[in-house]
């Protein structure tokens, strides 16, 4: 188990899928290899990269590699009705293109365990709130990257009151331009600086 | 409406300042010579803002050479400022090397985007082709409005990205991440295709217009440490970099515009190696400080910056005149200038009063 712990701390993506295949067919609990090995590896990267001894580059491979095993562990964990941390529903506002930021947080997600719908980029208000209705998660994550593009969260947020979904789902804001003060004065419920943040966050909520 | 008849309906526009003897241009190239200059220029960075600013969609500015510069130069004369207009959006190199580019139409779209990358694969590096610089994507409208620059007499520029950046255009910021970490060499290919089209595009502008007032204007945004280390920029971006700007410079180039975007706090020593001319023009974001931006580049280069576009847009007009005066004062202490300018785009939306304030901040 040591071996698919630094492969995917060190971003390994070759041979990752046959290390967990390796270690299903001699017998270990795919519950354990997640929870044991995968997940824990996964936080060793996002303390690395909260504590900037990792970048972009370094997340983006060990996420790579995180995701590159989840598959070949998925049918065995769903197979043994082992659920998720949580589910969350995560998009770039309507106008904005950029899914860096998006992306970053669903594999942050993913990497703890967590179900993604990932409803892409230029996401419309009524996409978000048909999304949460449809698949009800915990969480719902909103990115902006462009200044003039934040102001759709304040919609979208707003939809989200008025259809009466918040009581059942959080939500989280990030992008580049916004702050923990905008994201209170829309009614957001978190402000995530970096993904891991926004993890972490939907780990003390989904608990 | 034509272009001079938009730009001069009659009677000489003096904006909302009293006319000074310099022009903007003046002010600029006496700053560039080390000679005295009666205030501190402001540079908006003002695209989207200029359209609004007189009734055109955002989308002009970079799809109407025309109207993108009679859009920025009615801005520069309204409110007086001394950025002379360019069209330029970092998102640039996508569609020039034959990707797709989303040009702003939506009510919230205020900056092009990629949203189909050329290179796709590894495979696609092989194949990759420097784009005819006089032909590819947008640089057709760019030659049509640094011709414009040059009939107006105002500063002739031409707006690329830095080698990153670029290369990040051209495969997405997460390929390009990646290949760091697991594909170097093929991260090297596309920096190294990104350098040479870098040059091509500054030749032929060079060709077209010469070096007298012409001032290539390089963004960097994608270099920043909130996505790369300075390890990766040391070992990938900075011999690219570095090497382009010796080429740019023996072209007969005196001066280049280098905005280093961002969070680049660590880059700093880095970039200090990277000539920029004499002197250069570095224009840093809100995220480094004046001090530490004079430290790096203060004996060489005119420093610019940096008020932070959220402030700008969002804030209100005492903190955005605080700011811009403490920037001032800062700023004053550069030994070879310096340049009040924001940390990135001014957001199309800005409050024009807000705006205001920040001319009234260089005047008082």
């Amino acid at each position: 188990m040591e071996k698919l712990r630094e492969m995917i701390i060190n971003g390994t993506n070759k041979g990752i899928a046959d290390e967990v295949a390796k270690l299903l067919d001699q017998g270990s609990d795919a519950g354990s290899i997640l929870n044991n090995v995968m997940i824990p590896a996964m936080d060793e990267v996002g303390d690395l990269f909260q504590k900037g001894d990792y970048f972009l580059p370094e997340l983006l491979v060990s996420a790579r590699a995180m995701q590159n095993a989840l598959e070949v562990l998925k049918p065995r964990l769903v197979q043994q009705g082992i659920k998720g941390a949580g589910k969350a529903v995560v998009g770039t506002v309507k106008g904005d293109l950029h899914d860096i930021g998006k992306n970053l947080l669903a594999m942050s997600l993913e990497g703890a365990g967590f179900e993604v719908i990932d409803l892409g980029t230029d996401v419309s208000t009524e996409q978000f709130v048909g999304a949460i209705k449809e698949h009800k998660p915990n969480l719902v994550g909103m990115s902006a990257l462009l200044s003039t593009t934040m102001y759709a969260m304040k919609d979208v947020v707003e939809a989200i009151d008025k259809a009466g979904l918040h009581a059942g789902v959080k939500i989280m804001v990030g992008g580049a331009p916004l702050n923990d003060d905008y994201a209170k004065k829309i009614g957001a419920d978190f402000y995530g600086a970096d993904c891991i943040s926004g993890r972490d966050y939907a780990r003390s909520v989904s608990g | 409406m034509t272009l001079n008849e938009r730009v001069n309906p009659g009677t000489e526009k003096q904006g909302l300042f009293p006319a000074e003897e310099m022009t903007s241009t003046q002010r600029v190239a006496a700053l560039l010579a080390g000679k005295e200059i009666g205030r501190v220029p402001f540079f908006p960075f003002s695209l989207g803002f200029s359209a609004l600013n007189v009734g055109y969609p955002v989308a002009t500015v970079y799809s109407d050479p025309g109207k993108s510069y009679t859009a920025q130069l009615l801005n520069q004369r309204m409110y007086g400022y001394d950025q002379d207009p360019f069209l330029g959006y970092a998102a640039y190199g996508t569609y020039e090397f034959g990707g797709d580019t989303n040009f702003p139409t939506g009510a919230n779209i205020h900056a092009p985007s990629s949203v189909r990358f050329p290179v796709t694969s590894e495979k696609d590096i092989e194949s990759l082709q420097l784009p005819d610089p006089e032909k590819a994507g947008m640089l057709p409208r760019a030659l049509e409005f640094s011709k414009l620059q040059q009939q107006n007499g105002t500063g002739i520029s031409v707006v690329l990205p830095g080698v990153f950046t670029l290369g990040v255009n051209l495969c997405s910021v997460e390929k390009l991440c990646m290949w760091l970490v697991n594909e170097p060499d093929f991260a090297d290919k596309v920096l190294s295709i990104a350098a040479n089209h870098i040059l091509d595009v500054v030749s032929l502008w060079v060709d077209n217009f010469g070096v007298e007032v012409f001032m290539p204007q390089l963004w960097e945004p994608a270099a920043a440490n909130s996505i790369i280390s300075p390890r990766h920029f040391e070992r990938f971006v900075l011999p690219h970099q570095k090497k382009l700007h010796e080429r740019i410079l023996a072209l007969g180039v005196t001066h280049i515009l280098c905005h280093i975007c961002g969070e680049q706090n660590k880059n700093l020593p880095l970039w200090s190696q990277v000539p920029m001319g004499n002197p250069g023009i570095v224009s840093i974001g809100n995220q480094v400080s004046i001090v530490d931006a004079i430290k790096y580049f203060g004996d060489k280069c005119v420093i610019a910056g940096n008020l932070a576009t959220e402030l700008v847009g969002q804030g209100t007009a005492q903190e955005i005149y605080d700011t811009a005066r403490a920037c001032i004062e800062e700023g004053r202490k550069a030994p070879r200038g310096f340049i009040l300018m924001t940390a990135c785009e001014t957001p199309p939306l800005t409050p024009p009063y807000n705006f205001y304030m920040i001319n009234k901040a260089v005047r008082d």
